[in-house]
C-alpha cells in the first residue's frame, strides 16, 4: 500500500475521535480562557475588560461563601467516606463468610443515578412527612420533626447523601490495594505474635500507602467537584447554606428560575469563576500530593 | 515467657475475640442497612398509596398498588422519559464504542506521526474533566449546529468523553494477535474490512465491558440532559423528568408515583448489576492498579 493510502486510512479512523475531542474538549477550554477577560451576556456586545472580572471575583462574597461551603462539604464527605470505606475493605479482605455478597451490596449505590437517588433522599428527608422523621417520631427519639433540609441541617444531610453514593466505590479501590499486599507478610507477623491491630498499623497502613495516596487524591477531587445531588436536594439553599463552587458557577452560566441566589447569565464573569474554580481544585490537589508524598515511600 | 501465660493467654483472649467479631458484624449490618434502606424504600414505596407512603411505619405495602406504574407511565409522562433515556443511552454507548474502537485500532496497529501526541491528548482529557466549566461553550456550539432541538447534542457531548473507553479497548486490542488481521489483509481484505469483520468481533469482550460503563454513565447523566431540555420538555430523560416532579403543581407531591419513576431508572441498572457485578467491580478496581 502506498504511504498516501495508509495516511488516508489512519486519518479516517482517527477523525471522529479527534474532531470530537477538538470541538467539545479543546475549543470550550479556549472559549473559557478567552471570555474570562470579556464582559459578555451571551448575546449582543462583547467588551474586552482585562482583569475586571477577577477584581469583581475578589470582592464577590457569594463566591467566597461558596468556596467555604465547598470545603465544609468536601471535608465532611471525606471524613465520612474514607474511614468507613477503608474499614469495610479491611474487614471484607479477611476471611469472612458472605464477603462476596457484602461487597456486591456495598458497591450497589455506584450503579444508581446520583440525581435519582437524590430525589429519593429528598423525599426520605422531607421534614413535614419524610420517612426519617416518621421513624424517629414513632420511636420517640425526637419530639418534633427535624428540618433536615433547613438551614441548620441541610449541609449535614447533603454530606450524608454524597457519602452514601461514594463509600462503595472507595471500598472497592481500597480492596484492590489490599489485595496487592503479599499474604506471607501477615503470616510471618502472626507467627511473631502480632495481633490484628498491630498487623493493621505495621503492615496494612504502610503497605497501602502509595495506593491510598492516589485513592484519597481521587476522593478529594471528586468531593470538590460534586454538586449534582446538592442541586437536586437543595439547589444550594436554604439561604445559600449548601451552595458549593460548581453550583454557583453553574447558576452563572445557566440561571435557574426562582432559585435561591438571583443571578442572570454572565458568560464573561462565569468564565472567570470557572477558571478560578478549576485553579482552586488544582492547587488543593497539588498541595495534597506534595504533603502526602511520604505515603509513597515504602521501606 | 512462662508456660502458663501462653495457655492462660488463649482462654483470656477468647472473650475479646468474640466481642470483636460482634462489633465487626454490627458495623457491617449497620452499613448494609443504611445502603439498602433508600433502595428498598424506593421499590416498596412505589407500590404503596401516597397516604401509606407518607404515613410511614410500613416497609412492605398493605396492598400492592401496581396501578402506580400505569399512572406514572401515562399521566406523568414516564413512557416518554423512558424512551428518551433508552434512545440517549443506546446511541451514546454505540457511538462512544465505535469512535473509541476505531481510534484504538489505528493507534495499536499502525504507527503515524503525532501518535504520542494523540495518546497524551486522550490521557489529559480523562484527568482534566472540566464538567460545568465547559458546559456553556459546548451547549452554544450545539445550538449553532442546530443539534439542541434533539438529544443528539447530548449524545455527541457524551461521545466526546471517550478517553477511558479508548484506553480499555486499547488494552484489549493488544491481546489480539496481529497475525490474525495481518493475514486477512494478505488475503486481500482492506484495512477497513478487517476492522469490521475481524477486529470488532474479536473485541467483543472489551466492547461489552467498556459498553457497560458508557451505558451506565449515559443512563445516569443528569446535568447535560437538564440543560438541553430546559426549553424542550418533550426530550426529558428519566433523571430530568423525575427531578422536575419536585415542583409538582399541586401542594401535595405524588410521592408514590415519584418512587415508581425512580424505580424505572434504578431497577434496569440493578438487574444489569446483578448479572454483571463481577465486571463492574473488576474494571473499577482495575482503574487504580493502572
Amino acid at each position: 500500500m502506498t504511504r498516501w493510502g495508509k495516511w488516508r486510512e489512519n486519518s479516517l479512523f482517527l477523525l471522529p475521535s479527534v474532531a470530537l475531542t477538538l470541538a467539545l474538549g479543546i475549543y470550550p477550554l479556549a472559549w473559557v480562557l478567552r471570555y474570562m477577560f470579556y464582559e459578555y451576556a451571551g448575546y449582543g456586545q462583547e467588551t474586552f475588560i482585562g482583569l475586571d472580572n477577577f477584581e469583581r471575583l475578589w470582592r464577590d462574597d457569594d463566591f467566597w461563601a461558596s468556596v467555604r461551603n465547598t470545603f465544609v462539604f468536601a471535608g465532611g464527605k471525606l471524613l465520612l467516606t474514607i474511614p468507613v470505606s477503608l474499614l469495610l475493605a479491611v474487614i471484607l479482605n479477611g476471611k469472612l463468610r458472605g464477603k462476596h455478597v457484602l461487597r456486591a451490596v456495598f458497591f450497589m449505590p455506584t450503579v444508581i443515578s446520583t440525581a435519582v437517588i437524590a430525589v429519593v433522599f429528598y423525599i426520605i428527608f422531607n421534614s413535614y412527612n419524610g420517612m426519617i422523621n416518621q421513624l424517629l417520631l414513632t420511636n420517640g427519639a425526637i419530639a418534633e420533626p427535624i428540618a433536615w433540609l433547613g438551614p441548620k441541617f441541610a449541609m449535614l444531610t447533603v454530606i450524608i447523601v454524597a457519602a452514601w453514593g461514594a463509600i462503595g466505590n472507595y471500598m472497592l479501590l481500597f480492596l484492590a490495594g489490599l489485595q496487592s499486599i503479599p499474604h506471607d507478610l501477615y503470616e510471618s507477623a502472626s507467627i511473631d505474635g502480632a495481633g490484628p491491630a498491630r498487623r493493621f498499623w505495621s503492615i496494612t497502613v504502610p503497605m497501602l500507602g502509595p495506593v491510598m495516596q492516589i485513592i484519597i487524591m481521587l476522593a478529594i477531587i471528586a468531593s470538590l467537584k460534586g454538586y449534582e445531588s446538592i442541586m437536586v436536594m437543595t439547589e444550594g439553599g436554604p439561604i445559600g447554606k449548601t451552595e458549593v463552587m460548581y453550583l454557583y458557577l453553574y447558576k452563572l452560566l445557566f440561571p435557574i428560575a426562582g432559585s435561591g441566589t438571583p443571578v442572570d447569565q454572565q458568560f464573561g464573569y462565569g468564565s472567570a469563576v470557572g477558571f478560578a474554580t478549576a485553579l482552586i481544585v488544582g492547587v488543593i490537589t497539588a498541595a495534597y500530593y506534595y504533603m502526602s508524598r511520604k505515603m509513597n515511600k515504602v521501606y | 515467657m512462662r508456660e502458663h501465660t501462653l495457655k492462660g493467654g488463649r482462654s483470656a483472649t477468647r472473650l475479646p475475640v468474640i466481642a470483636g467479631k460482634v462489633i465487626v458484624w454490627l458495623f457491617l449490618a449497620a452499613v448494609a442497612v443504611v445502603t439498602v434502606f433508600p433502595i428498598l424504600m424506593t421499590v416498596t414505596g412505589s407500590l404503596m398509596t401516597n397516604a401509606e407512603l407518607l404515613g410511614g411505619g410500613n416497609i412492605l405495602p398493605k396492598s400492592w398498588q401496581f396501578g402506580n406504574y400505569a399512572d406514572a407511565w401515562r399521566q406523568s409522562n414516564f413512557a416518554r422519559f423512558t424512551w428518551n433515556s433508552v434512545f440517549l443511552s443506546v446511541m451514546a454507548t454505540v457511538g462512544t464504542l465505535l469512535v473509541a474502537a476505531m481510534a484504538a485500532y489505528v493507534v495499536d496497529r499502525r504507527s503515524f506521526p503525532g501518535k504520542s501526541l494523540y495518546i497524551g491528548l486522550q490521557a489529559s482529557t480523562m484527568f482534566i474533566s472540566m464538567g460545568a466549566i465547559v458546559l456553556r461553550p459546548q451547549f452554544d456550539l450545539m445550538v449553532k449546529l442546530g443539534l439542541n432541538t434533539s438529544l443528539w447534542g447530548v449524545i455527541l457531548i457524551l461521545m466526546s468523553a471517550h478517553a477511558s473507553t479508548f484506553f480499555i479497548l486499547l488494552s484489549f486490542l493488544k491481546a489480539i494477535p496481529r497475525e490474525i488481521d495481518e493475514s486477512a489483509m494478505m488475503d486481500g481484505a482492506s484495512f477497513t474490512r478487517s476492522f469490521y469483520r475481524i477486529i470488532l468481533p474479536l473485541l467483543a469482550p472489551g466492547l461489552g465491558v467498556s459498553g457497560l460503563f458508557a451505558f451506565r454513565h449515559a443512563w445516569n447523566e443528569y446535568i447535560l440532559p437538564l440543560v438541553f431540555t430546559m426549553t424542550n420538555p418533550k426530550l426529558q430523560t428519566l433523571t430530568v423528568g423525575l427531578a422536575n416532579l419536585r415542583y409538582g403543581s399541586s401542594a401535595a407531591m405524588q410521592t408514590n408515583l415519584m418512587m415508581a419513576g425512580a424505580c424505572l431508572s434504578i431497577v434496569p441498572m440493578l438487574i444489569v448489576y446483578v448479572l454483571a457485578n463481577r465486571t463492574f467491580m473488576q474494571v473499577t478496581a482495575g482503574s487504580i492498579k493502572g
